[in-house]
């Protein structure tokens, strides 16, 4: 690991409207403007965070549900856009939110992969260069042109994470979907990770699973209630943590 | 600006078409059988048409079935894009909440799916000319042009409903009567030459019936439409483009929160 920084967040806050009663229709909204009452209430879902992540550092956020961190990666992502301060990003950011963004039951492993891989801003070219890696790394080499709706829920997952993790982004963003496949699949995840590191990559990922986190970063973020309670070494936020609860 | 927009797009190009190809793959769900159904529709409701006005309404039209066909193309074109265009971010919404990705891509490729239907739908008007042994003039070869112009105009449309529709779910059900309305004031079935000139100048305002007009001009009759008629359309369409683009652009940060 060096010193370089490749993604800095300074005194970042997001702030949600929370509708009492959303107007969905266009009626709806007119007919609302004739009443003067509160539609909505403001939560802070990340209030004045800042913090930074070196080069090949692998940085874990953890945090009781609705303490922001998956707001906190949408944000990185550039998917969310913040209402105060600043992210600065060096590199290629690779969000894997959820399992198989955009994947479509219809379509082979081949399309879908090549889709996927279009939308997450790979050049057609990079990707068929990278495709038969992807199947490899899947374990799907006999399933290429499978409609994917008659995959397991297994091979699907394993299809979704391996084009993510070998389309090569330089900062990884994982959001809860370490668990997926069976135990040798994630074996192998878990190496990969090592080896994505040992290239210098960085990896950000939320997780509940703590004996991970604690095995895999360098760094802890610990969230709570949109602002961080406590940052640095796995072993101390993790105690800290665990004893709050 | 202009130049950094198409610029973006054109990296974006690969994705574009397949969204918009992937859609085709799922309409037509990759059989022949699939195919020849998404034929079956326009060409009953040609058919009917076609029976309704030439036994039970005479009309002078020249080349008619050609003429209806023709007509039926291109505003199943103009309905089919919009419409696909006006739902693209709504039912996009689980992609833009979880990658980041230039929103406008899904429009495109909406209105993309159309053109490509539409140029299908073409092949099977060809048949139809060389069945009926007809040869078009020359001036079917302004006709990609118009074309064109149909996709730039239905692009500039889908981009201001897509957001609208983000906040209010009616507006699906507003177009719908709009296009139901527009089907009937668009001369597909008849002639606008059918009407006093003093109603004709009512009905012109309608920028698709210029596009329907011409189409059969181009490729029908070998008539270039009036110095007016091109003016009007390139104004609206140039307009709602650059309204549709502004809008857009304006809210396109704030549709993941809404959406």
């Amino acid at each position: 690991m060096n010193n370089e920084i490749v993604l800095e967040i300074k005194n970042l806050s997001k702030v949600f409207k929370i509708y009492h009663e959303k107007n969905s229709t266009f009626f709806e909204f007119i007919l609302s403007s004739f009443k003067r009452s509160k539609k909505f209430e403001h939560l802070d879902v990340l209030k004045n965070v800042s913090f930074n992540v070196r080069k090949g550092e692998m940085l874990g956020i953890i945090g009781s549900n609705g303490s922001g961190k998956s707001t906190l990666l949408k944000i990185i992502a550039n998917i969310l856009i913040p209402d105060s301060g600043q992210v600065s990003i060096t590199g290629k950011v690779i969000p894997l939110l959820e399992i198989g963004t955009g994947f479509n039951g219809e379509l082979t492993a081949r399309d879908n992969v090549i889709l996927y891989g279009l939308l997450l801003g790979f050049s057609k070219k990079e990707i068929l260069n990278k495709l038969e890696k992807i199947i490899k790394f899947a374990e799907l080499e006999n399933f290429v042109d499978t409609k994917l709706k008659n995959f397991s829920t297994g091979m699907y997952a394993r299809l979704a994470f391996s084009t993510a993790i070998e389309v090569d982004p330089d900062i990884l963003l994982i959001d809860e979907v370490l668990s997926v496949g069976d135990e040798s699949f994630q074996q192998k995840s878990f190496k990969k990770f090592l080896e994505f590191k040992s290239k210098g990559k960085t990896l950000i990922f939320v997780s509940h699973n703590l004996e991970q986190v604690k095995k895999l970063c360098d760094n802890v973020l610990w969230l709570k209630n949109g602002h961080i309670e406590l940052y640095g070494e796995p072993e101390k936020v993790i105690k800290g943590y665990l004893d709050s609860s | 600006m202009l130049c950094n927009v198409i610029g973006e797009l054109w990296k974006k190009r690969s994705l574009i078409f397949a969204l918009a190809l992937n859609d085709i793959k799922l309409r037509y769900k990759n059989s022949f059988l699939g195919f020849i159904w998404s034929f079956l529709e326009p060409l009953l409701i040609l058919t009917v048409l076609f029976f309704v006005f030439t036994h039970v309404i005479k009309n002078t039209i020249e080349f008619y079935p050609l003429y209806l066909l023709l007509g039926l193309i291109i505003w199943y074109m103009f309905t089919r894009s919009t419409t696909m265009g006006l739902s693209s971010l709504t039912d996009n919404a689980h992609i833009l909440q979880k990658i980041y990705i230039s929103k406008e891509i899904f429009v495109i490729s909406s209105c993309l799916t159309g053109f490509m239907m539409m140029l299908i739908e073409f092949a099977a008007f060809g048949v139809f000319l060389a069945v009926f042994s007809f040869v078009p003039p020359t001036t079917i070869f302004l006709f990609p042009l118009l074309l064109i112009e149909l996709f730039i105009l239905s692009v500039g449309i889908s981009l201001l409903s897509s957001i609208l529709n983000v906040y209010f779910r009616d507006i699906k059900f507003i177009w719908q009567v709009v296009l139901q309305a527009g089907f009937f004031l668009t001369p597909i079935i008849y002639s606008f030459e059918m009407f006093p000139a003093n109603v004709r100048v009512i009905l012109e305002l309608n920028p698709i019936s210029h596009f329907i007009t011409t189409a059969h001009d181009l490729v029908l009759y070998g008539r270039l439409p009036t110095i007016y008629s091109v003016l009007y359309v390139m104004l609206i369409t140039s307009s709602i483009f650059v309204l549709g683009y502004v809008v857009f652009r304006k809210k396109e940060s704030k549709i993941t929160e809404e959406i």
